[in-house]
């Protein structure tokens, strides 16, 4: 089921009022809330279910068998049936026929075509990146001593699935969200008012900036025969407001939806083009993720308390890695393995905390640059792409027939979230409607997010670019 | 202390309903006034059509029919007025509300529908371009609810908001209020002359399945129903092509002649025309004819038709 869908505005009121009127039975509330997931997922495909109920199993079982076990090395045994069961199932579904793919053009680049090449025709299961990092870090922070394993296996089995953040994050720790499933939730006023004001922010920035932007960024990337340098630009600068609308939307709409069931998730984003630099930008953007990444494969590898060349050697293999998490994909793994030279570079060359304009203006071109890499259909397309920008600068596409509009809202709806960001970046002490102490303000204000979502949003039900990861 | 929660959530939602409505009234009232006054574009051809024309001959269909049929041309042979309401990208399901929604108002002597090939073939765009619809549906939701519910479930709640009604319409009203469209009674005339030198460049097209979708037959026996009922009579009329083309595989077609065959109404297939074929000054492009192109096949039409 799709936040931005007719199904979930009837799903969410249903299950919330379900939810408060079984208060006092914090049990009752965690099977409401495990039956509500299957079904919010299971309305794409219900038999990938088995995949998460698997996983569930899976990690439940290793929890308590690393607890229970006092030899360090049986520890470390089924930590690794976790890290196996979970990496497996990702590898199977993800990246199975990429590395296959791969192989085969490795070896006919080599001059020998392979007959008969095993290429199996499967579904990526939504949000299998997602779920599969979350319970695999419940097994590692009980081997880590971090965290007790739970007997409550409705609990944990509602954490591993809860349906806010399930499909495309924010990725949560056990430590921070499984105690959240184990303790009497309390309904507020407060948290109840927090979760719509998040979740409408969250549909502007999804229906309005990122879906308009879509249109042209689309027309572009998916026709790059017909475009030039300029269009490539303008087009990239799209996509960078389309994923952060699109991917900070699904967070905020995730994060007010667990917010009206009394949970707190953790927040997923930070305005991350006011980065003066890009490793900024990495504590701003996808925090959940590339803080994942940090605690599970960079600090475990070492992190920067090693000598100097190893460090970058764990600063880029971690970005590599991470690119390669976003998509079976040449293109993301460029992506990954360009970010890491970046921070290589400013590990090597600049200085720590870097302020300015300059320096985030700086931060935003390299990040648009990686983008490129990103979007492209192919590695090939992406070097098309960046020959075009650096030698044909050509005319500027503007979009043919309603597409001019649409390019012309997603302007309209981008600058506005610029000029409303950099005040919250800068001037977050000045006049807010959020904080206005005239309550009609507040509401009205709202109401005012709404109506541009109903007037400007674009209502296609699109999916959010992240699921396909 | 929860019960207090509870009551002031309650409480200030039902507040912030009211003011969203009052918003979504007062701009959504503003947005349909600027929408419904447009002099030109294809919301301001539209409007014309369902809520003005009274002319007596009717033309329906995608681009083909917006720009191959010249009023003025059957307004000549046939001597009675004439009204184009082709519109751009528009197919059956679209159609077929259009013309039910004029029909409760006038009825014509004569209604054209220039078919394409494809027609019934299955189209997500079909549906997605539904929404020109919306603007229309408070004083059309009888005619306009069966074929709009068949683009979403849930559409009495996305319509119930006036903003959502004209979502996306302000750009396409000031545009062409700063640089007005000119038709002429519907028909937009394309000028310049194709090259057979020229490398016949492909026109853009929407990916084209070839599922024939069960809701286009439904929408196209429905329009011929609604033109009988009416005691309207019915021409299908289909677009000279550039170059020869046979249509022998095309379920679409084969099957849309079958229903026409049927239902007995009068069929007038310009596809594979001499006087069309390979003549690239009468084209604009491989796809559409241009001014000249066109009034020759709205003479030829009318002759037709008048036999």
């Amino acid at each position: 089921m799709l936040f931005n869908s007719f199904d979930f505005l009837i799903f969410l009121p249903i299950v919330f009022i379900l939810y408060w009127v079984l208060v006092k039975d914090i049990r009752l509330q965690n099977i409401l809330l495990l039956v509500a997931s299957y079904v919010f997922y299971g309305w794409w495909d219900w038999r990938f279910l088995s995949l998460i109920a698997l996983s569930t199993i899976t990690d439940y079982v290793v929890g308590f068998r690393i607890q229970n076990s006092n030899v360090q090395h049986i520890k470390k045994r089924w930590l690794w049936v976790s890290i196996s069961f979970n990496i497996g199932l990702l590898g199977f579904f993800k990246y199975f026929n990429f590395f296959i793919d791969s192989w085969v053009d490795l070896l006919a680049s080599m001059g020998y075509q392979p007959q008969n090449v095993w290429m199996l025709n499967i579904l990526l299961p939504v949000g299998i990146s997602f779920y599969t990092f979350q319970t695999m870090s419940y097994s590692i922070d009980i081997y880590k001593g971090k965290l007790k394993p739970t007997k409550n296996f409705i609990a944990f089995a509602a954490f591993v699935s809860f349906f806010p953040q399930l499909v495309a994050g924010p990725i949560e720790r056990a430590t921070n969200l499984l105690p959240q499933f184990l303790k009497k939730r309390e309904f507020t006023y407060r948290a109840f008012s927090y979760g719509i004001k998040l979740m409408i922010w969250g549909f502007f920035l999804k229906l309005v900036v990122a879906d308009r932007a879509a249109i042209y960024v689309n027309a572009v990337f998916n026709n790059i025969e017909n475009h030039d340098g300029l269009t490539f630009i303008a087009a990239t600068l799209f996509f960078a407001f389309q994923i952060y609308g699109d991917f900070a939307g699904y967070s905020l709409i995730a994060i007010g939806t667990a917010k009206l069931f009394g949970f707190d998730l953790m927040t997923n984003f930070r305005r991350p083009y006011f980065s003066a630099s890009v490793g900024e930008f990495w504590t701003r953007w996808h925090i959940s993720l590339s803080t994942w990444f940090r605690d599970y494969l960079y600090i475990p590898l070492g992190g920067n308390r090693v000598a100097k060349p190893r460090w970058l050697f764990n600063l880029f293999i971690t970005f590599l890695i991470s690119g390669l998490w976003h998509g079976a994909n040449w293109t993301f793994v460029v992506w990954g393995a360009l970010n890491g030279i970046y921070l290589i570079i400013e590990a090597l060359l600049f200085k720590k905390n870097r302020k300015g304009l300059l320096n985030v203006f700086v931060t935003f071109c390299l990040i648009n640059f990686a983008w490129i890499f990103f979007r492209a259909n192919s590695l090939e397309n992406a070097v098309d792409i960046l020959t075009d920008i650096f030698t044909t600068p050509g005319r500027l596409y503007i979009g043919s027939g309603d597409d001019i509009a649409a390019s012309l809202y997603a302007t309209l709806a981008i600058i506005m979230l610029i000029l409303i960001e950099t005040k919250k970046e800068y001037f977050n002490t000045i006049f807010s409607i959020s904080k206005n102490k005239l309550e009609i303000v507040r509401l009205a204000g709202y109401a005012l997010v709404v109506f541009m979502i109903l007037y400007f949003g674009v209502f296609g039900e699109s999916q959010f670019i992240y699921f396909q990861f | 202390m929860i019960k207090k929660d509870y009551k002031i959530s309650i409480f200030k939602i039902v507040k912030f309903l009211l003011i969203l409505l009052i918003v979504d009234f007062t701009f959504g009232a503003i947005s349909q006034y600027v929408f419904f006054n447009q002099k030109t574009g294809k919301f301001a051809r539209a409007t014309h059509a369902i809520e003005q024309t009274n002319a007596k001959i009717l033309i329906f269909g995608s681009s083909h029919a917006h720009r191959h049929y010249v009023p003025e041309m059957f307004e000549k042979e046939l001597q009675t007025s004439s009204y184009n309401a082709g519109a751009e990208g528009q197919q059956l399901l679209y159609h077929t509300a259009l013309q039910k929604m004029i029909l409760k108002r006038t009825k014509p002597d004569l209604i054209i529908l220039n078919i394409d090939e494809d027609f019934l073939y299955g189209s997500q765009a079909a549906y997605d371009r539904l929404s020109d619809l919306h603007p229309y549906y408070d004083n059309h939701r009888k005619e306009l609810k069966p074929i709009l519910a068949l683009q979403s479930r849930f559409v009495d709640v996305k319509l119930f908001f006036k903003s959502y009604q004209t979502n996306s319409t302000l750009v396409h009203a000031i545009r062409y209020y700063l640089a007005p469209q000119t038709d002429f009674k519907g028909y937009r005339p394309l000028y310049g002359k194709l090259n057979a030198s020229d490398k016949l460049k492909e026109v853009e097209t929407d990916e084209i399945e070839t599922k024939i979708d069960q809701n286009f037959v439904n929408a196209f026996t429905s329009f011929i129903a609604t033109a009988k009922d009416n005691n309207i009579k019915l021409v299908m009329v289909t677009s000279p092509n550039l170059i020869k083309k046979e249509h022998l595989d095309n379920e679409s077609f084969r099957m849309m002649k079958e229903i026409i065959k049927k239902k007995n109404i009068t069929m007038i297939d310009f596809f594979n025309s001499e006087r069309f074929l390979d003549k690239y000054e009468l084209f604009h492009d491989s796809s559409h004819l241009n001014n000249e192109g066109a009034r020759l096949f709205s003479s030829l039409l009318a002759k037709e038709i008048k036999k």
